[in-house]
């Protein structure tokens, strides 16, 4: 489907750039990619919510939250499989002020676990923001009337599993991944009993799970950190399921920025091969269907 | 035996929710995503048996102890 741009009403002009540049420059610092397309005013906004929480974070946690590495797993790549890593600029710049801290334990600041979430979802933010940097030096246009664009539609999938969909206009869709993920994730919850709301006791696992995003918070803060005298039967269980269901919530991300995409940039949305070879198919037929209509009518018609 | 089984019903719950949501990742179209359903779920648990089996070959093979 075409998009006729000249006839639309857009938004000032943002200057197009190059794409890995605005993703790059975004990764290191958030907003630094749309400065560079010349949208200083985003890029404002953008670098001080994103730094804000981070800053939050730090404040709250005293930059602690490598301390719940064990020491034998404090290796020099550990900070890279963090959600943090997401905002690069502010991950490197609190390994080199805080790195993991003293050589002994230390008791956690009060609010540690709200702190820990908070920098956790500063990198969450900004890969969105870097995606939509990405697209907006590709389509620096940006048509109202248009369906929501990819990052956000992404980004809205990080508040619920489906929303996104929900909102591009496929609710059916949106409904069964909220039904399917959201449900997963309970019954990992139920399983492990709550110990898998948890980042001090599975540091990685929580990495995964909290992919699934605001419902991962929300039921840490509510149902998360017990205190156990011995862990439950089937908490290695609910501890995978609950990763297994944050890592499927970036697919379903992918597929709501996916789908925004091609309808802003007017291409055909991502189908499987069987599908595209039916929509041929039925096109073809349509095809030639009109073409024996219209050699009906010429020898119809006399000369 | 009893672990056996709920392990067997956790895995088909997992294995489910991933072939479903692969399934709408890789077709943008609902109908086509939810009919193709059947098809992906017996190919992941083929693919996932044939895993276990080898599993089983290499265990019995390597790892037993006698």
């Amino acid at each position: 489907m075409a998009f006729d741009t000249e006839s639309a009403p857009t938004r000032p002009q943002a200057k197009a750039g190059d794409p890995m540049v605005a993703l790059l420059l975004t990764w290191f610092v958030p907003g630094a990619g749309h400065a560079y397309l010349g949208r200083m005013g985003f890029a404002l906004i953008a670098f001080v919510v994103i730094e804000g929480l981070y800053l939050a974070g730090v404040m709250f946690s005293h930059g602690m939250f490598l301390e719940y590495l064990p020491a034998e797993m404090r290796s020099r790549f550990a900070p890279a499989l963090t959600p943090e890593a997401g905002n690069l600029g502010a991950l490197l710049l609190h390994i080199k002020q805080y790195g993991y801290g003293a050589p002994f334990p230390r008791p956690w600041p009060s609010h540690m676990d709200l702190g820990t979430a908070l920098t956790a979802i500063s990198g969450f933010f900004n890969v969105i923001l870097m995606s939509r940097a990405h697209f907006d030096a590709r389509h620096p246009v940006r048509e109202s009337g248009k369906p929501v664009g990819p990052a956000l539609a992404a980004g809205l999938c990080w508040v619920i599993p489906g929303l996104g969909q929900f909102v591009q206009g496929r609710k059916l869709r949106g409904i069964l991944i909220a039904v399917l993920l959201v449900g997963l994730f309970a019954s990992a919850c139920v399983l492990a009993e709550g110990a898998n709301l948890d980042r001090e006791r599975h540091f990685y696992y929580w990495a995964g799970q909290s992919m699934l995003g605001l419902s991962a918070y929300v039921a840490e803060f509510a149902h998360g950190h017990p205190l156990l005298t011995e862990l439950p039967l089937r908490v290695d269980a609910g501890v995978v399921i609950g990763c297994v269901a944050g890592l499927l919530n970036i697919l379903v991300m992918l597929d709501a920025y996916g789908y925004s995409e091609a309808k802003y940039l007017g291409t055909d949305p991502p189908r499987s091969a069987k599908s595209r070879a039916k929509l041929e198919a039925e096109a073809k037929a349509q095809a030639e269907a009109d073409a024996s209509v219209e050699s009906k009518v010429e020898t119809e018609v006399p000369a | 035996m009893n672990n056996l089984w709920i392990h067997t019903g956790l895995f088909v719950l997992v294995s489910s929710v991933i072939v479903a949501i692969s399934c709408m990742f890789a077709d943008s179209d609902d109908r086509a995503a939810l009919r193709s359903f059947p098809r992906r779920w017996l190919s992941f648990m083929g693919g996932c048996l044939l895993v276990v089996a080898v599993m089983l070959v290499l265990e019995h093979t390597f790892a037993s102890i006698h």
